[in-house]
């Protein structure tokens, strides 16, 4: 993976820049000033925010403070998703900063997990790497690990340290030279306008004939309807990048080369956004956008997949 | 876990004495007769069709169960809520409590005396909780999985902090062993809302080692019975010895003697008596483990 490794860094070091604002009707002793802060995609808002909490709780009384929560227009922020999957699915068409409102009062029940200390946050995490190592190589790997291990990929994320945590993640990510991949890849599809939260299926990244499947043959499979030529173009967004899909496959679900290619296969940074334009000999528009165009694209360990791009 | 007495079954094989403490230090020694047999792996069709039938059988023992299909991708889950008045010989906030703190206190109530008026402080209220218990289907894990919400009739749902203080006394240890990686707060993949969940990743080890070896026989067995009879107590759920009727899977090596009468269940309660690495193990014959905290 060492030709990865700078996606891998662009991926992790990837960073919103975000306005947090306290919720008109908190009560407060004095005003209250927004707080900016630059969130990392690959975190979560209640490990990251201490500094938002402490800013707010200074003109608040201790009575009036109970858990903190966030909520964007009117919808309250799910702390257990990663942070770039929050802004994709809910703002990424929108100005920058993001405007996130804090709230320390109602906190609602009925669409939020509580996190009353980074136990909860280290559990949650956890459990999400352990989901994905079932799938990935039957729980083999992850269980084969010792808990120092664990406690290192959980400390390299909480203070942001890129080698430690991928000293330990590389184990994750690789899989037997005699095999071609992961047992089942694992992914979720988020969709912000469904009851349901996200879509899980197991799906083989090998076919039964030997050759590897692609973005689109995971999609075919996995929600046919979002691919249905009536369905429109389609814009897919994994973990920071947007990925253009058209007729011709491309992507191998991999761990993961990205082509650098000068013309076409370009990678753009953008706003803290990667874009990849598809490289492919006939020319395909880049898909415009319809009411899919909030489906983000994930893993279910939480963004340490990649994508591969075939020509 | 099912109330029973060991009974007369045939085949009732005997742990080795060090075996068990092996188990309750939390990794399974599975017996080299059992290593190397295949993996029981229960497939969505097939947790599906035991899902129906466990629910056929709900419906003529009026035990409340009945499945909800989603209507987007056509899955779908088990569901039962009901009602559990709970004794509180507490005054104050459990959220406030340790976990230490609340089996000492649960524990405490079985030992008062009946005179609350010799403790300082503390007074008797009745509580009903009502519980909504979801079995859905984990395809990363491909088992069950357990979720569950309470609230209180005013509508405060009870906290983690609470719900792992009503846990059973018996269960009480192993919970206490790795709280995070038994019963925590997680998103319904249906619904979307927070749910408490019995967390699965072990589930495969003990459902394992009663489907395999000696008792292979169980395999034609209902296996969300099997399952949930097991598990539920530990959240307060029974499920009542009636279950143990539910005729098993039309198969030609089933011994028809041993799998159609009652007096199966009493080899199959033994056999979770003594292969439960899941849970910390206190047989608790005498009392009945039905979920009454």
């Amino acid at each position: 993976m060492t030709d990865d490794k700078d996606v891998l860094r662009d991926v992790w070091f990837g960073r919103i820049p975000t306005c947090f604002t306290l919720y008109q009707d908190e009560i407060t002793e004095r005003e209250a000033e927004p707080y900016y802060l630059l969130l990392p995609r690959i975190s979560y808002l209640t490990l990251v925010t201490d500094k938002v909490k402490k800013h707010f709780q200074k003109v608040m009384r201790q009575e009036e403070v109970s858990e903190i929560w966030f909520e964007y227009e009117g919808t309250p922020l799910k702390w257990h998703y990663p942070i770039g999957l929050l802004f994709d699915l809910h703002a990424s068409n929108t100005a920058l900063p993001w405007s996130i409102t804090v709230h320390f009062k109602n906190f609602p029940e009925k669409d939020l997990l509580h996190c009353h200390s980074k136990d909860v946050i280290e559990a949650h995490f956890m459990a999400c790497i352990k989901e994905a190592d079932a799938l990935k190589h039957k729980s083999q790997v992850i269980n084969e690990m010792q808990k120092k291990d664990h406690k290192q990929l959980w400390m390299g994320l909480q203070n942001d340290k890129f080698e430690q945590f991928w000293a330990i993640n590389r184990k994750l990510m690789e899989y037997p030279p005699e095999d071609n991949g992961f047992r089942y890849i694992p992914f979720r599809i988020y969709q912000a306008t469904t009851e349901r939260p996200f879509i899980q299926k197991l799906f083989r990244p090998i076919a039964s004939g030997g050759q590897l499947h692609t973005l689109g043959d995971l999609l075919k499979d996995v929600c046919p309807s979002a691919v249905a030529p009536e369905a429109g173009d389609l814009r897919f967004f994994m973990h920071c990048t947007h990925v253009a899909m058209c007729s011709h496959r491309i992507y191998h679900l991999d761990k993961g080369q990205v082509k650098r290619d000068k013309k076409e296969g370009e990678i753009k940074s953008q706003r803290g956004v990667m874009w990849l334009v598809p490289g492919h000999t006939e020319r395909m528009p880049i898909c415009k956008r319809d009411t899919f165009a909030n489906t983000f694209f994930g893993f279910a360990n939480t963004f340490f997949g990649w994508i591969k791009v075939v020509s | 876990m099912l109330e029973g007495t060991s009974g007369d079954h045939p085949v009732q094989p005997q742990p080795r004495q060090g075996h068990l403490e092996q188990m309750t230090q939390g990794r399974v020694q599975i017996p080299c007769s059992m290593a190397g047999e295949e993996d029981f792996v229960l497939e969505e069709k097939r947790f599906k069709q035991h899902c129906e039938e466990f629910v056929k059988h709900s419906q003529q023992i009026g035990d409340g169960w009945e499945w909800r299909t989603s209507k987007d991708l056509g899955d779908g889950y088990l569901s039962k809520t009901h009602f559990q008045v709970r004794n509180r010989h507490i005054a104050q906030d459990l959220r406030e409590k340790t976990n230490d703190n609340i089996e000492e206190t649960l524990l405490a109530h079985v030992e008062e005396s009946l005179d609350d008026s010799q403790v300082a402080g503390v007074c008797t209220t009745e509580e009903v909780i009502r519980y909504e218990y979801h079995v859905l289907y984990s395809s990363s894990y491909q088992v069950p999985v357990l979720y569950f919400r309470a609230c209180f009739l005013d509508g405060r749902p009870l906290t983690l902090e609470e719900i792992w203080g009503s846990v059973h006394a018996c269960y009480q240890d192993r919970l206490q062993e790795g709280p995070w990686d038994t019963i925590t707060q997680q998103e319904h993949p249906i619904l979307g809302q927070p749910f408490f969940v019995l967390h699965p990743c072990r589930t495969n080890e003990f459902i394992s080692t009663v489907l395999t070896g000696p008792w292979k026989h169980n395999r034609h067995k209902n296996y969300i019975i099997l399952w949930l009879s097991t598990v539920g107590p530990v959240v307060g759920l029974s499920v009542p010895l009636s279950y143990a009727k539910v005729a098993p899977e039309q198969n030609s090596s089933t011994d028809s003697a041993e799998s159609s009468s009652a007096s199966s269940l009493p080899g199959l309660t033994f056999q979770y008596f003594a292969y439960l690495p899941y849970f910390a193990m206190r047989i608790c014959a005498e009392r009945e483990v039905l979920g009454h905290c």
